[in-house]
């Protein structure tokens, strides 16, 4: 599996501690694999508690288009990105 | 001569849908569903798996005056589709997602193009199969609940008598309930067929979707939502343009929630209680009221040890999965669900399936799923399987599982507190459950 980078590690733990996926480790989440569905098995409630913690964490709030899969949130890598280019608080 | 209804009982001018595309008249649904039901295929049953509700109500008004049965499975996963197609072969798929002519919004140009109104609305009749909704059954096997145009629509006039009582002039629905549930089918589709409502082609789903969709809807707008998504929004801490009302179903919903949701939206929270077998059948202001009132049409009859629900418009009486007291003639007390039964995301599981599930995967000597609390909100297994990880057993079951049901965490133990007679103490596993977490915890 590709490295995570420190912004992915950080969501990663975010996604852990606010999903409450406690028999999961933030390293084992391959930053290019599917968060729902397939890979973490997360599900539509999963995504709003995510998207949640997201706007407290960055103040970046997500925005669905016509259907709920998202390009941003099919990846770690993808939504990290996505995070980072829209994020309004710097990271210290 | 066979007794039967109009599809639309709505006046031609009257908007009946926000589409995407702009305002949406009666007149114009019917010019597509006249258009549109004659290029159907000949089949008997099919799946609408529009995500959209006006696109699902634009595909089940084409659907049902072709004389066809919507099948409305429990979820979307592969395994549920393929075991209700074996069990309904003369059926198939409208929706997004198909190729060619079965992707009905193709004709949406007959709805614009109309504006001469000459074709007759559809009659229906009463005894038509219009909709088959299926439930998780305790077995595994989704059980069938048949309904007929009738009890589609008489189920529709009591609701709109119910959920749109003391409002004024046609309103907007919103919803961000999906059209393949019972609770959003009746909401999002019924309700405009018979009512002064025109859905909306929104779908929000994250805060701000919600937001940019009521600021984009004229007033006055009606959500439909659920207490999950209704908490999920006020949490946001955004600020939403204010509704009519809020409809609420799937779930309980705490007073606390209630107060805070007619706080943020300026509205008046309609808490609504129903179930697949029935259609929606009780309400309550949850802010001002712990009891519920049955809508006119039903029945509650609790004297044999049961609670059993009938209606006219209803094949047969439906025994309630609920333990509730009868309070009054057409009200009554909630006390909570049969043990056995889970609900999630206004999703209706058995544990005894999901266990049956977890206990038949090549591996697993011993396991449980069980539902540690509301704290929790989800239910968690505990598993003896002393070869297999924790990730083998998720992947194990999520291809049987629906997302809602899959079991956080998945623990695994050296064995379960099992008694003498093999049973499990619900007490005895919440200890253990308890004391693994925290074990747990120590090491992380």
């Amino acid at each position: 599996m590709s490295a995570q980078n420190e912004q992915e590690k950080e969501l990663a733990q975010l996604i852990i501690d606010s999903l409450n996926l406690e028999d999961v480790n933030a390293d084992d989440i391959d930053p290019e694999k599917p968060l729902f569905g397939e890979g973490l098995g997360l599900d539509s409630i999963d995504a709003l508690e995510l998207a949640l913690a997201i706007s407290q964490k960055y103040g970046v709030q997500l925005k669905s288009e016509d259907d709920h899969v998202k390009e941003t949130f099919s990846t770690l890598r993808n939504l990290s990105a996505f995070v980072q280019a829209n994020s309004v608080k710097s990271s210290i | 001569m066979q007794a039967g209804s109009a599809l639309i009982n709505r006046q031609p001018d009257r908007l009946i849908a926000q589409s995407e595309g702009g305002p949406l008249s009666v007149r114009q649904l019917i010019a597509f569903t006249a258009h549109v039901a004659g290029h159907l295929p000949e089949k008997q049953y099919v799946f609408n798996l529009y995500p959209n509700p006006v696109d699902y109500l634009l595909g089940f008004c084409a659907t049902t005056a072709a004389g066809q049965c919507t099948l409305m499975p429990p979820n979307r996963l592969d395994t549920t589709l393929d075991a209700i197609r074996t069990d309904y072969p003369d059926s198939y798929v409208i929706g997004p997602e198909v190729s060619g002519d079965l992707d009905i919004r193709r004709y949406s140009k007959y709805a614009e193009e109309s504006g001469l109104g000459s074709d007759p609305v559809p009659v229906i009749p009463d005894s038509q199969l219009c909709a088959i909704a299926f439930t998780s059954g305790s077995t595994g096997a989704p059980s069938p609940n048949l309904k007929s145009w009738k009890t589609l629509r008489d189920g529709s006039i009591s609701n709109a008598a119910m959920l749109l009582n003391g409002i004024d002039g046609a309103v907007n629905v919103i919803s961000m309930v999906p059209p393949q549930h019972m609770w959003g089918l009746e909401t999002s589709v019924l309700l405009p067929l018979f009512a002064e409502s025109a859905i909306s082609h929104h779908t929000p789903f994250y805060p701000l979707d919600l937001k940019d969709a009521l600021e984009s809807t004229p007033m006055p707008r009606v959500l439909v939502s659920t207490p999950v998504h209704l908490a999920a929004m006020v949490r946001s801490g955004l600020e939403f343009a204010p509704v009519e009302r809020v409809l609420c179903a799937t779930a309980p919903l705490s007073s606390s929630l209630a107060e805070i949701v007619e706080k943020v939206f300026s509205t008046h929270l309609l808490e609504v209680f129903g179930c697949t077998e029935t259609g929606i059948l009780a309400s309550r202001l949850t802010t001002c009221e712990e009891q519920w009132t049955l809508a006119e049409a039903f029945n509650l009859d609790t004297s044999g040890g049961e609670a059993r629900i009938a209606a006219a418009h209803l094949p047969s009486d439906v025994r309630l999965q609920d333990a509730v007291i009868k309070t009054g003639d057409k009200r009554f007390r909630w006390l909570g669900r049969h043990e056995d039964l889970v609900n999630i995301a206004g999703k209706r599981g058995s544990l005894a399936d999901l266990n049956r599930r977890l206990q038949s995967i090549p591996g697993v000597i011993d396991g449980v799923i069980f539902f540690p609390g509301e704290e929790h909100g989800r239910l968690a297994a505990m598993v003896v399987a002393p070869n297999l990880g924790t990730a083998e057993i998720r992947d194990a079951l999520r291809h049987q599982v629906e997302p809602a049901f899959m079991p956080r965490p998945i623990t695994k133990v050296e064995r379960l507190p099992r008694s003498d007679t093999g049973k499990l103490a619900k007490q005895a596993l919440l200890e253990l459950f308890e004391s693994m977490r925290q074990s747990t915890g120590a090491f992380s």
